[in-house]
């Protein structure tokens, strides 16, 4: 058996490169977050401690619907693509006919950025776009939809849910991949229907891939800004989306903080919630 | 008599859930066909508009095709010089993040130190941080070392956001080398040169090689901190992809420039699909 290893000194000098470099970077933007929405390190104008920004922050309405909403896109969007791809994944657990072909189709939109991905499925959803006309032509409504830039967010759910399947559908499969035959073959021996194995056997064993999952597209979805910007709402924008105007346009720097810190906060609650859970599942399991 | 008449029923009825099985793939396949097609040949029926006769509301493709639109993108808009920068910021990224990661990749790979998990997560932090909020904080990092608006800021910034992939894929690739191969390499007199030229280099290849593409991939992709380090003295593909998007959208120039953006990755992605296993996929992907 292998000993643990010490921590010579030239251990920390082969780390310091890598770790030390993306330490350096989001440790120092961090903490300028930080101390910015504190009051301190103002690059003009003084400093010092103040909670002025949090609380002029909190009481504006504009910056709780811009987190309201950005809190909807992440959980739907997270929800969404999950249904979308859990069935799938299930369809390839077994290899058949094709399937090597039709994972490389799916992969496809993995590799297509954010901002082409709203470009592309913009040219769909929009009000004179591909979907709307074709029902337009089938009579089946007599008015465009508006899907784009709708109100409530369907436009940009749409497109996280179309870029990030893959993604997502990479997690579950290698968590899918994981449960052994066995485990489903004595379930169905004993009787268990369809229904029950997908209840009772593949969504409680594939549930730590579940959470990644939705963890990761909640984070993504939730400070999301391009695809926000170009298929959200006039209004309310997305919390990144407000911190960036409020910071570039305004100058508002320790406002714009504020909300950094907020989505900082949110996304760390969100990956300890998640350990937290991972262990009660597995230590239920 | 029939032949099906002669069969057991049990092979019959493993016959039809062959073909039932069978029906479900070609029904993916067309539907997933769809799913990614129809997007993209839309982008391309949009790159392909002639301007003298429009592709108007109840046409589903445009009555007829030119190149018009793509020459229009080159000649009259910054896209030939937001390709080169593109493009000479993502090889200088993809080496200097490979520089960085290499050391750490081996030691998290190798070597079973104390707090190894947390080096682990914090090397994920460019990936699992918000874009802008690291965009908009780091820009004021910049500010104070006059990195602002400079290339080498847009480069640092690169490498930052590609570090994870690299250094994900490349520990993983420096784990799954048996110890026994370096013993014996050891008990057979290789020093520490003789060990990385004949077996680290080789065996983390394909690890190195995705990395490498992973981390291309990022810097051709990053927008945030390019949007916010880089604009306007830089201009990078995502960020004119913008530009067309948002205040001035022009459905015509932004499917060129997606079109631009997207083949090579594509081509990238099928790359990485036929040379590496697709473990390296899913490892570079934060598969916790």
């Amino acid at each position: 058996m292998k000993k643990k290893d010490k921590m010579t000194p030239f251990i920390i000098l082969m780390l310091i490169p890598g770790v030390g470099f993306i330490v350096f970077f989001i440790g120092s933007s961090i903490s300028i977050t930080v101390l910015q929405s504190l009051g301190f390190f103002n690059m003009m104008g003084e400093s010092g401690f103040t909670l002025g920004y949090w609380k002029s922050i909190l009481s504006s309405r504009e910056a709780i619907d811009s987190l309201l909403f950005s809190l909807r896109m992440g959980i739907l969007s997270s929800v969404g693509t999950v249904l979308v791809a859990f069935p799938l994944a299930l369809f390839f657990r077994k290899s058949g006919p094709a399937k090597g072909m039709l994972g490389s189709i799916i992969k496809v939109p993995l590799f297509i950025p954010a901002l082409v991905a709203a470009f592309l499925i913009l040219n769909l959803i929009s009000y004179h776009g591909l979907i709307n006309t074709t029902l337009m032509r089938l009579n089946i409504i007599d008015e465009p939809l508006r899907m784009l830039n709708d109100s409530f967010g369907w436009g940009v759910i749409t497109i996280q849910i179309w870029k990030n399947l893959p993604f997502v559908l990479l997690i579950l499969m290698s968590a899918i991949s994981s449960i052994r035959d066995d485990t489903i073959d004595a379930a169905r021996n004993l009787g268990a229907g369809y229904w029950s194995v997908l209840f009772r056997i593949y969504i409680p064993l594939a549930m730590p891939g579940i959470l990644v999952a939705m963890i990761l597209m909640f984070i993504k979805a939730f400070g999301d800004f391009p695809i926000t910007s170009v298929a959200g709402p006039v209004y309310p924008s997305s919390v990144a989306n407000r911190m960036q105007i409020m910071a570039n346009l305004y100058q508002e720097w320790n406002q714009a903080a504020v909300l950094g810190v907020i989505i900082i906060i949110t996304t760390f609650f969100v990956i300890w919630a998640y350990s937290r859970f991972a262990e009660l599942v597995q230590g239920g399991a | 008599m029939d032949k099906t008449m002669a069969m057991p029923l049990y092979l019959i009825k493993k016959r039809r859930i062959k073909r039932f099985y069978l029906m479900i793939t070609l029904f993916f396949v067309i539907i997933q066909l769809l799913w990614v097609g129809i997007p993209i040949f839309m982008a391309i029926m949009w790159s392909l508009v002639n301007p003298d006769d429009a592709w108007s509301y109840p046409n589903l493709i445009p009555p007829s095709f030119s190149l018009e639109q793509w020459r229009y993108v080159f000649n009259y808009t910054n896209i030939a010089r937001a390709l080169k920068t593109s493009y000479s910021i993502a090889p200088l990224a993809v080496i200097l993040s490979f520089l960085l990661s290499l050391p750490t990749s081996y030691v998290l790979g190798r070597k079973d130190i104390p707090g190894k998990k947390v080096f682990m997560l914090v090397v994920l932090l460019p990936m699992i941080m918000p874009g802008m909020v690291v965009a908009l904080f780091l820009s004021r990092v910049f500010n104070l070392m006059g990195l602002s608006q400079t290339f080498l800021g847009l480069v640092l910034a690169h490498t930052l956001m590609s570090m994870p992939y690299m250094i994900r894929v490349m520990t993983t690739s420096f784990a799954s080398i048996p110890q026994d191969v370096i013993d014996a390499a050891e008990n057979l007199g290789a020093g520490t040169f003789v060990k990385i030229k004949d077996i680290f280099l080789p065996m983390i290849r394909p690890g190195l090689i995705a990395g490498m593409i992973f981390a291309f991939t990022t810097s051709i992709e990053e927008f945030n901190l390019t949007f916010i380090i880089g604009t306007p003295t830089f201009e990078t593909i995502p960020t004119i992809l913008y530009s067309f998007m948002g205040y001035n959208f022009i459905r015509t120039n932004a499917s060129v420039v997606s079109l631009l953006m997207m083949t090579p990755n594509i081509i990238m992605l099928f790359i990485v699909e036929r040379f590496l296993k697709s473990d390296y996929l899913s490892a570079s992907l934060g598969k916790m």
